[in-house]
């Protein structure tokens, strides 16, 4: 059973600072955020509180004097806010201001880059595995092309030139679109704002970039697709959790069995699940899957980062992910998004 | 004597054996099949390792395939699974094995189980037809 939050924080100031700390600390389950405050109100930080349906406040005086508050966190970087704060806030809570707050905003930027590194690395080591279904997409064009080109250099007859020769450059179209999936999937995600992805093209994005690592030949896929369902998030990483869940679930079936891809929106919750026939997960491993180098491949198959990285990444889009599982039955994977209402950005990113 | 080589068959035509090319792609199939028919085989096709033991399981196949050129990487019966069964039941017909991956342990136990030559995708003409000639050597030698 999950304890009852044991911190409500309030924080004080919207900027880049406020911004990233709402971010952080909404993903903690133990921290409850009572409000944000911010004198300015197109501040980015309560636009962002909205879309997280945390309260927001123009005067910090209706935030941090009620609420039951715990802890304020000043990021405002106002030499005088610590005592007007102090003058303001219940008997017993405490506040967090000046350089503790400047180191805090410090960790949580560096926290946000390690994580965007981890990501990164796992993603290039992933890629390792890349090389059989490379070299088998990559080897056939050339083959064709060899052995038409040995061919034209004897053939006389004009018509079978010109077919022959139109082969070898539709043979040389497949190989380059080879590379260009490749350097778009492995470049370092764009540190963009968060933007709308349309979720079904990204997971077909996925399938094609998962067929370098898996043999998807003898696999059934199924795709069970809303129209137009949307998320808000990074398009990079979120392809990047694609193609993990979908070579994790070909990894459980053996090459062998039915994968089954599912997007719906329903009531402003939007869903994704991945499902495989594969041996599944044993009921006392479930609840570690998410834990960072957990693995139950061989030594130098895994990094155990797959699972820790795809959490880390729906957390912040303010997601979450969850598993079902029956040994020798198979698992399903289901991302959970609340509706994140922003009618003015109607923009879609590939 | 209960197997010949090919050639002696094919009606009125010159023809060096005959030779089943397993691969999935078409396009594979379709070059392969021109590299050797211009060298004089009679030349068969299958999309996998399934449609492969079906071809050499029907008619007059069953005696007078020579050589099977054959991929790994496919779908149903993968090239393994079909090596597997063409040395269990057809331990007499060569195999080579023209694939897209280069793998040193596959290859090296692929040809520990008898398979004549691991060829690695692009190959050149000539290096495919010199290989095909010596296993078709050693089809006329499992008949002496």
């Amino acid at each position: 059973m999950a304890s009852p939050p044991s911190t409500r924080v309030a924080i004080v100031g919207a900027g880049r600072g406020g911004t990233a700390l709402l971010d952080l600390l909404h993903q903690i389950g133990t921290i409850e955020i009572v409000g944000i405050a911010d004198l300015n109100p197109g501040a980015q930080g309560l636009q962002r509180a909205r879309e997280l349906n945390v309260p927001v406040y123009e005067q910090v005086a209706d935030l941090v004097g009620n609420h039951g508050v715990n802890l304020v966190m000043d990021v405002t970087g106002d030499p005088a806010m610590e005592q007007r704060l102090r003058d303001q806030i219940p008997a017993g809570s405490d506040i967090l201001s000046g350089p503790a707050s400047r180191l805090l905003w410090e960790l949580v930027q560096h926290e946000s880059a390690l994580q965007a590194e981890l990501l990164h690395a796992e993603k290039l080591a992933g890629i390792g595995s890349f090389a059989a279904g490379i070299a088998h997409d990559m080897n056939n064009p050339l083959q064709l092309i060899l052995g038409l080109a040995e061919n034209l250099a004897e053939e006389r007859d004009l018509d079978t030139v010109h077919l022959q020769a139109r082969d070898i450059i539709e043979a040389v179209k497949r190989t380059t679109a080879i590379c260009r999936d490749l350097t778009s999937y492995s470049r370092r995600a764009s540190s963009h704002q968060d933007s709308r992805v349309a979720i079904n093209s990204k997971l077909d994005e996925a399938l094609k970039i998962a067929r370098y690592a898996v043999a998807l030949q003898d696999i059934e896929i199924r795709k069970g697709y809303q129209p137009d369902t949307i998320v808000k998030g990074n398009p990079d990483e979120l392809l990047h959790v694609f193609v993990n869940l979908i070579t994790n679930a070909v990894h459980a079936m053996g090459d062998r069995g039915t994968l089954t891809l599912e997007t719906s929106a329903i009531d402003g919750v939007t869903q994704v699940r991945v499902s495989d026939t594969g041996c599944g997960i044993p009921p006392e491993l479930l609840g570690r899957i998410f834990e960072p180098f957990f693995t139950t491949k061989p030594p130098g198959k895994g990094t155990g980062l797959g699972l820790y990285n795809i959490r880390n990444v729906i957390h912040h889009m303010h997601g979450t992910i969850g598993v079902e599982s029956q040994v020798g039955r198979g698992s399903t994977f289901t991302l959970t998004f609340r509706h994140q209402s922003d009618p003015e950005d109607r923009s879609v990113r590939p | 004597m209960s197997e010949f080589k090919s050639g002696f068959f094919v009606g009125g035509e010159t023809c060096n054996g005959r030779v089943l090319i397993v691969d999935d792609e078409p396009d594979i199939r379709k070059v392969v099949r021109m590299t050797l028919q211009k060298a004089g085989y009679d030349v068969l096709e299958a999309e996998n390792g399934e449609k492969a033991i079906e071809t050499i399981n029907t008619g007059e196949n069953r005696l007078l395939l020579d050589v099977i050129v054959c991929d790994i990487r496919m779908p149903k019966v993968n090239g393994i699974e079909a090596i597997a069964y063409f040395r269990q039941n057809y331990p007499r017909v060569p195999l080579i094995v023209l694939t897209g991956f280069p793998d040193t342990d596959m290859a090296t136990s692929l040809l520990r189980q008898g398979v004549v030559d691991y060829l690695v995708k692009p190959v050149e003409g000539e290096r495919l037809k010199a290989s095909v000639a010596r296993a078709m050597e050693q089809r006329e030698l499992a008949h002496l």
